[in-house]
């Protein structure tokens, strides 16, 4: 009997949020549609077949020529702000890396690679590091909190 | 066993699962009834839930969250409000793990729907499943509860 009790007072509790919800929803500046008619754009990607990507935190990057700086943020976050002498090689997360980067890549004459993305879940950094790394870049890296976190050392505050 | 379940400290020790549990939900559900949009985007990315029930239950969970979490402090319906929380624990532990079984790096969506904070792990599922034996614990061990529910009963018992 108290477990009958129980399971109606659970379901009227539900029955309420759904009231409140949709209530809520009518009225609030950022109501959805009950019912979802455009797929959303999700963006998961699936797993990488990437090579090795070692993590660094910003303090560990050097700026002495020693690392190539890739920033694998969109343009327009580069245009905002970009790690200095860094260049801008915008990651995509649908489309692979083109083999003519790549081969640029490969080119420098460089120790590390260090790839500096935005910091998020997926970061686009590793991301990008572990398809460079799988494209045969050797020696690749990216920044434990992307670019904030450079900007944040590179500035002296905390990220 | 009969002397277990009739201790007398499991009100108490409930009272602290209670708080803590109640805090949890309480915390998590206020972002998510602001924007609703971002929630939405969260559940979607789970990719489990057909589309025409993302939105809906991005507008209807929060506030059983909500209503579960104030009802758990309180001590109102309490055993009705613990198996509403364990109810979302089983259901956030089934989709957390299909989605790491599915590959998918992204964000929990558990707390705020801000960046990809929170990144889903088997760490996830670790606390949510100790969450849901807490919520196990009030629900199976607490027969009179402190607060709302006991303050009834007491009146009850006097009239």
């Amino acid at each position: 009997m108290r477990g009958l009790t129980m399971v109606r007072d659970a379901a009227l509790v539900v029955a309420l949020s759904f009231a409140l919800g949709l209530g809520y929803n009518a009225v609030h500046s950022e109501a959805i549609p009950v019912v979802a008619k455009v797929p959303y754009r999700i963006l998961v990607p699936c797993p990488v077949e990437g090579g090795e990507v070692v993590p660094l935190e910003a303090t560990e990057v050097r700026w002495d020529g020693s690392d190539l700086v890739l920033d694998a943020r969109g343009a327009a976050e580069a245009a905002t702000w970009s790690p200095p002498g860094a260049r801008s090689v915008p990651y995509d997360f649908l489309d692979p890396i083109a083999d003519a980067t790549v081969a640029d890549l490969v080119a420098v004459p460089v120790e590390r690679v260090v790839v500096v993305g935005d910091g998020l879940v997926p970061d686009c950094g590793e991301e990008m590091g572990k398809e460079l790394s799988g494209k045969g870049v050797r020696n690749v890296h990216f920044v434990r909190g992307g670019a904030p976190a450079v900007r944040a050392q590179l500035e002296g505050r905390q990220p | 066993m009969s002397r277990l379940l009739q201790w007398r400290g499991h009100a108490w020790v409930s009272l602290v699962l209670r708080l803590y549990l109640g805090g949890v939900f309480l915390a998590a559900c206020f972002h998510k009834i602001l924007h609703p949009g971002a929630f939405a985007l969260d559940i979607a990315t789970y990719q489990i839930l057909p589309l025409q029930l993302v939105n809906l239950q991005a507008i209807v969970l929060p506030w059983v969250e909500l209503l579960a979490g104030v009802m758990l402090v309180v001590g109102f319906r309490t055993r009705a409000a613990a198996l509403l929380i364990d109810a979302m624990m089983v259901m956030f532990i089934v989709a957390i793990s299909i989605a790491l079984g599915n590959g998918l790096e992204m964000g929990c969506g558990c707390f705020a729907s801000e960046g990809g904070d929170d990144p889903i792990s088997w760490h996830t599922v670790l606390r949510d499943a100790i969450w849901l034996a807490m919520g196990l614990y009030i629900l199976l061990l607490d027969s009179n509860p402190l607060g709302v529910d006991r303050l009834l009963r007491n009146k009850r018992n006097n009239a």
